[in-house]
């Protein structure tokens, strides 16, 4: 037999065409449990010998999140031809999810890699692992998988046979790559992320939550700011609901979101909600017993544009402080103050310094103030307190910005677009100010963070390389907000050896406090598209 | 763009040569240049005249990946090539373009890729090529260990391995002596191996080369262009452990060569880190003179270390020298080979390969006919 196959890699445009819960929309309800066991014998038992009571050859021998159950299945489909209708998919990975998944402890530490946050420079918790493995792809990735040690050295094998050129790769032909992965990096796999674990039992043991119901909501979107809004929440099937929700941002516009939501594992929350012609991913966690929802949206197409969210309970839940905006006041000054929460009810008290001097606006859920910081206030948080609500630090005070800082600190943009199959990546960056606290020392732990402040917005080249290579002229520009958006990809006739648009630039932030201003710079890499970009990357 | 689409389309639906025979006479010996691109295309070029005389598909193939290592027999006649994600390597008659010899690497429970390494013995009887076999099994893949597989030239299109031959993992380049008494394998250390046993003879140090004060040398030796003199040569980069942290000549760039005539190995260091560096050809009249491309054209003279180097118009992965030592080839991307003088390092012209698809990881060669 010809082992010949034209046509093996098109079906990858279906396998990461569109975030999980916009296939799983797309695809209507999945089956439920005992439907979805029989599709699993169906469609994996002809090679994953079924072992009954739910198990599988390898299958049962791995944990993952939904992304990372999606990313297997679809593999399936696109290296070894299992067929799928996308209902089938859909099924099979939500099944696989809730029996083989994450508990929320141990996906915790590497949401990042969930949500797909910008610019992450990661850490190793195990060096060897990182060495072996992270060279190729992110270290998360590894970490939100748990595996028994047998199904570790059975991913080094399979890594070996699919990616023939791995051993002579930088990173792996100093070493002995194979020896090393298969020995002592399976045995410190199975022993940092093995497949057993109390976190999981315990979770698995715990009745799945209902997320139906009204909620409130506040978050962050770097260039845009504070948000504050609402959600509703109506349960359409098993772990399926109907969503709506509201968000108004501190700049004054305000957006309707509509969509669905998935919950897998009982506590993985995937929307996919429309807002008129863009289409927002919600990758989010569901705890607290269904009481708190938490995570990070994003565009479809663009996740480095997106936010973070923070929801609570609206209906009948405890009294709760949930933002206040803005969350920093200058020592002198008088604002308007908007807290807001749930359950709001009582005096308000801003802590030392802050005096309230009139209520514009109130109700349960908001607050407005108008609002006096004394000319000697005392840099620092404050507590904010609505009659017996305490919102821990939510409100600073501060005499001057003594520093900015660029987040993210290493940003990193791609060019992209110009008929090519991938968009630019464009760089959402945030100037953060701070105070020094008392000690008057920068870097200190009494420093106090005051928020992402306006900032005008500007770059240049990096190094003295990148001068000779114009690469502040050809890789992109930035607005006002902080966005920086990247040219068009591929090799550009103007510039030396016809290169790309891609360039080392240092990007400047100039934020101002009062008449001063305060400067913060970062290296901000433009780089090359990343043809390659599965859920997990 | 219309017209190269259009002849790489009839290229490839005909699976024929669009131009007549190659001149078969060594008395009118010009230099032809040989290289493969994507999706399955082979190419024979007149270097002097500076076009492509022949265009011709490689058959039945995995039309995602870019062909691989490209060797043509000393002849000229024959082209093997590695393709079909690594899994299939088919010599092309390069005057008719018909496939005379394929070996599939894979079959039955197998899937054995050749990341690379290929030769042809001096004679051209056999070919030696590496591969990487894995099982797969149901539900999982094993990893076996990697072979030489020694096949006959005239084995036809069904060809089997005639013998296999034991070899350590990670080689990258395979090259047989023009003896055809040593088939070397660059590993770990480039490995002399007995062609008919696979008997490790001997090595020349790599990751074993004590040499001062310098750590592990580093280099991804796969593009095979010694043809013009024996004498295989690679960039690589090396660490200098007594210099301080930031010191640029901490890092050091060279050029490591192996004169596969007579076993001799010459290195040379000749700047500091600074500059990517992909693949080496040596000049095969003044044979001190080596030539390295990436965005940069770079002459060595490996006795003095003295450099020379232009700035190119694109990125160029591989090189290649014609038989008077006059002129350079090089290639790799954007379907432009561009022609160089390798006395003035000045560009003479270049060769536009139809079809629009690029060479990305084959090689780029050069027989006599």
């Amino acid at each position: 037999m010809r082992r010949t196959d034209k046509n093996r890699a098109l079906p990858r445009a279906f396998a990461f065409a569109a975030g999980l819960a916009a296939q799983l929309a797309v695809a209507g309800a999945y089956a439920a449990a005992p439907a979805a066991e029989a599709l699993v014998n169906t469609k994996c038992a002809s090679c994953h010998t079924a072992k009954g009571e739910g198990k599988w050859d390898r299958i049962s021998e791995g944990r993952r999140t939904p992304e990372g159950w999606d990313m297997t299945v679809a593999r399936m489909g696109f290296a070894h031809g299992v067929k799928m209708s996308r209902e089938e998919r859909a099924t099979i990975v939500k099944y696989l999810s809730d029996a083989y998944g994450l508990s929320p402890d141990e996906s915790a530490a590497h949401r990042y890699i969930v949500d797909r946050t910008p610019s992450v420079v990661e850490h190793f918790d195990n060096k060897l692992i990182g060495d072996t493995c992270a060279r190729c792809h992110s270290y998360g990735r590894i970490a939100v998988q748990r595996r028994t040690e047998a199904d570790w050295r059975k991913l080094v094998h399979f890594h070996v046979g699919q990616f023939p050129a791995i051993e002579i790769q930088a990173g792996g032909r100093d070493r002995n790559w194979f020896e090393i992965a298969n020995g002592d990096a399976v045995v410190e796999l199975g022993k940092t992320y093995g497949f057993e674990s109390d976190s999981w039992t315990k979770w698995k043991a715990q009745k799945p939550a209902d997320a139906s119901g009204s909620w409130r909501l506040v978050g962050h979107k770097p260039g845009a700011g504070a948000y504050e809004g609402t959600a509703t929440v109506q349960r359409t099937g098993d772990d399926a609901y109907a969503v709506t929700m509201v968000l108004r941002f501190e700049n004054g516009q305000s957006e309707t979101l509509k969509g669905s939501a998935i919950v897998y594992t009982g506590h993985e929350w995937r929307a996919t909600l429309k807002s008129g012609e863009r289409t927002i991913n919600q990758i989010m966690t569901l705890a607290d017993g269904g009481r708190s929802l938490s995570g990070r949206w994003f565009e479809e197409g663009y996740d480095a544009i997106g936010g973070t969210l923070r929801a609570v309970r609206a209906d009948g839940a405890q009294p709760a402080v949930l933002s206040v905006q803005p969350a920093a006041l200058k020592a002198g000054t008088r604002s308007r103050l908007v807290i807001n929460g749930v359950g709001l009810d009582g005096e308000v008290s801003l802590g030392s310094g802050v005096k309230v001097l009139s209520v514009a606006e109130r109700s349960a859920d908001r607050v407005v103030l108008e609002v006096e910081s004394a000319k000697d206030a005392v840099s620092g948080p404050r507590e904010v307190k609505v009659g017996n609500v305490r919102s821990g630090d939510a409100l600073k005070v501060f005499q001057r910005i003594d520093y900015v800082k660029i987040t993210p600190d290493h940003p990193m943009a791609r060019v992209g677009g110009n008929g090519g199959s991938m968009n630019k990546v464009p760089a959402q960056l945030e100037a953060l100010a701070y105070t020094v606290g008392a000690d008057g020392k920068k870097g200190t732990a009494d420093d106090v963070a005051l928020g992402a402040m306006p900032a005008a917005w500007s770059f240049d080249n990096l190094n003295k390389v990148a001068a000779e290579m114009k690469d502040a002229k050809f890789a992109g520009r930035i607005d006002q907000n902080g966005l920086f958006m990247t040219n068009d990809a591929g090799p550009n006739p103007e510039r030396k050896y016809k290169t790309n648009n891609a360039g080392e630039l240092k990007v400047t932030a100039v934020v101002k406090d009062g008449t001063r201003t305060v400067k913060a710079t970062a290296p901000l890499i433009v780089t090359v598209q990343r043809f390659n970009d599965p859920p997990i990357r | 763009m219309k017209m190269k689409t259009t002849a790489a389309a009839l290229a490839a639906s005909l699976g024929v040569a669009l131009l007549g025979a190659l001149p078969a006479t060594a008395s009118a010996a010009k230099d032809y240049l040989v290289t493969a691109a994507r999706p399955n295309l082979v190419f024979v070029m007149d270097a002097k005249e500076r076009k492509v005389v022949k265009t011709h598909t490689i058959p039945n193939t995995s039309l995602g990946n870019s062909p691989l290592t490209l060797v043509p027999s000393r002849d000229g006649k024959v082209a093997y090539v590695i393709h079909n994600r690594w899994e299939t390597v088919s010599g092309i008659d390069l005057d008719s373009g018909k496939e005379v010899f394929r070996a599939e690497l894979s079959g039955g429970d197998i899937r054995g890729k050749s990341p690379f390494p290929m030769d042809l013995s001096p004679d051209g009887k056999e070919l030696a090529v590496y591969v990487n076999p894995t099982q797969l099994l149901p539900g999982e893949y094993k990893v076996m260990d990697p072979y030489i597989a020694i096949y006959r030239t005239d084995a036809g299109t069904d060809a089997e391995p005639v013998r296999r031959l034991k070899v350590p993992r990670r080689v990258s380049t395979l090259a047989w002596s023009p003896k055809g008494d040593t088939l070397y394998a660059f590993s770990w250390d480039m490995l002399k191996l007995d062609p008919q046993t696979g008997a490790v003879k001997g090595q020349h140090p790599w990751r074993t080369w004590k040499n001062g004060d310098q750590g592990e040398p580093d280099t991804l030796a796969v593009w095979p262009q010694w043809e013009q003199t024996n004498v295989f040569a690679t960039p690589y980069y090396v660490t200098h452990a007594n210099k301080k942290p930031g010191d640029p000549s901490a890092l050091r760039a060279g050029i490591w060569s192996l004169d596969l005539e007579t076993d001799k190995v010459h290195f040379k260091e000749f700047e500091n880190a600074g500059v990517v560096l992909f693949s080496t050809v040596v000049n095969p009249v003044r044979r001190d003179e080596t030539y390295t491309v990436y965005t940069q054209l770079t002459k060595v003279n490996t006795k003095t270390g003295k450099m020379d180097r232009v700035d190119l118009d694109h990125t160029y992965y591989n090189v290649n020298v014609s038989s008077d030592g006059k002129e350079l080839y090089i290639g790799g991307t954007q379907g432009d080979i561009a022609v160089y003088d390798s006395a003035t390092l000045k560009r003479l012209g270049n060769i536009r390969t139809p079809g629009g698809g690029d060479q990305v990881l084959t090689s780029l060669r050069i027989f006599q006919r």
